[in-house]
């Protein structure tokens, strides 16, 4: 995945006050945290799949999967989540729940794969 | 009752991994097929294509509204909502026209038409051939539980009522894989591809409706916006912006 490239910039102001967003930038970086996410809901998946989880204890792994992954990405953006995107909000929730599906078809293919 | 099924390898080699592949196949003939036929007809409406950008002035007038002083803010207002020639303002026969003529639009019907027949058959025929083919016996056992109440949905070919909910028939795989594969195909097919078809019928019904109900909608929004002038402030946010760059 050569695309967990550093997030633009989205603020064209150093300030504080009035935020300005530039459009493009905003919309790759949502694009990235999309592809992040499922990324790792699809290794998730694979990772719940081999060590055998089923059930609640597999969800659990799908949200901690998440929960690494907004750790990850607020890493990656330098824990200075302001200049980077909207706010707190949208590394951590958005998309949350939208790699469940992959994450859950991943997870039935090692089942069945002895 | 929880008994451990054992699921034979012949399944597995010739329901579920050729199952997959299929769909992932289809996915991907979907999406070239569906890039190729749309550059055809790529002659964009001067009409639209007019509105179009119209909104997005309107749009960045309201985004940038702070920067400028409330005069001239003002002024450009006037000039989109205006009653008599503001570009933003549709006198209601007119925009009823527009709707209609959407649709009786030859060029635009047959490519509405078009993209739905070519997401619809692809999925009809893989799910004829699943049933024809893969019915009446488990598939796959999906790793967690399931209530009774579910147990008609996934187990339909099934006729045993003790098994486990969590054996599925080969039904619920392509379900699946349908809707697992989403986000598989915008990893490897990169962001526009044809195969997320909820997203896609959001978007086509979109343009079809979007001159008249946006244009109405951004001169709302428009007239209903306060501006606050920003830049008087600007001198001390200045020096301050200074003042921690020297010291």
């Amino acid at each position: 995945m050569a695309n967990l490239g550093a997030p633009g910039k989205t603020a064209s102001d150093i300030t504080d006050e009035l935020p300005t967003f530039n459009v493009e930038n905003m919309q790759n970086n949502a694009k990235i945290i999309y592809y992040s996410r499922t990324f790792m809901s699809i290794i998730g998946g694979v990772i719940a799949g081999i060590l055998g989880f089923t059930g609640l204890t597999g969800f659990i792994l799908y949200f901690l999967v998440m929960a690494i992954t907004s750790v990850g990405l607020a890493a990656k953006a330098g824990f200075s989540v302001h200049s980077y995107f909207d706010g707190w909000n949208r590394i951590i929730l958005d998309g949350f729940l939208g790699g469940l599906l992959s994450f859950v078809l991943f997870w039935t293919y090692p089942n069945d794969f002895s | 009752m929880a008994e451990d099924l054992v699921l034979d390898t012949a399944i597995r080699d010739w329901v579920l991994i050729p199952l997959s592949v299929v769909m992932v196949l289809i996915g991907i003939l979907r999406y070239f097929v569906s890039k190729l036929m749309r550059s055809s007809n790529q002659v964009p409406d001067p009409k639209m294509v007019k509105e179009g950008q119209v909104i997005i002035r309107a749009r960045n007038l309201r985004a940038a509204a702070n920067y400028i002083p409330a005069k001239s803010f003002r002024a450009r207002r006037v000039y989109f909502s205006n009653e008599e020639n503001g570009l933003l303002y549709v006198p209601k026969g007119q925009a009823q026209n527009a709707q209609a003529q959407m649709f009786s639009d030859p060029n635009m019907a047959m490519d509405m038409m078009k993209k739905n027949l070519s997401m619809i058959i692809p999925q009809t025929l893989t799910f004829a051939w699943v049933n024809f083919f893969f019915s009446g016996f488990v598939a796959a056992k999906i790793p967690f539980p399931l209530t009774q109440r579910f147990r008609s949905m996934l187990q339909n070919g099934i006729d045993l009522s003790t098994v486990d909910v969590s054996y599925v028939s080969s039904r619920s795989w392509y379900f699946l894989n349908l809707f697992g594969l989403r986000g598989l195909f915008s990893l490897i097919l990169g962001e526009e591809n044809a195969t997320d078809d909820t997203q896609r019928m959001m978007q086509m019904s979109g343009f079809g409706f979007d001159p008249t109900k946006s244009l109405g909608a951004e001169k709302d929004s428009l007239d209903i916006f306060q501006h606050e002038w920003a830049l008087p402030k600007f001198e001390q946010r200045a020096e301050a912006v200074l003042k921690k760059l020297v010291s």
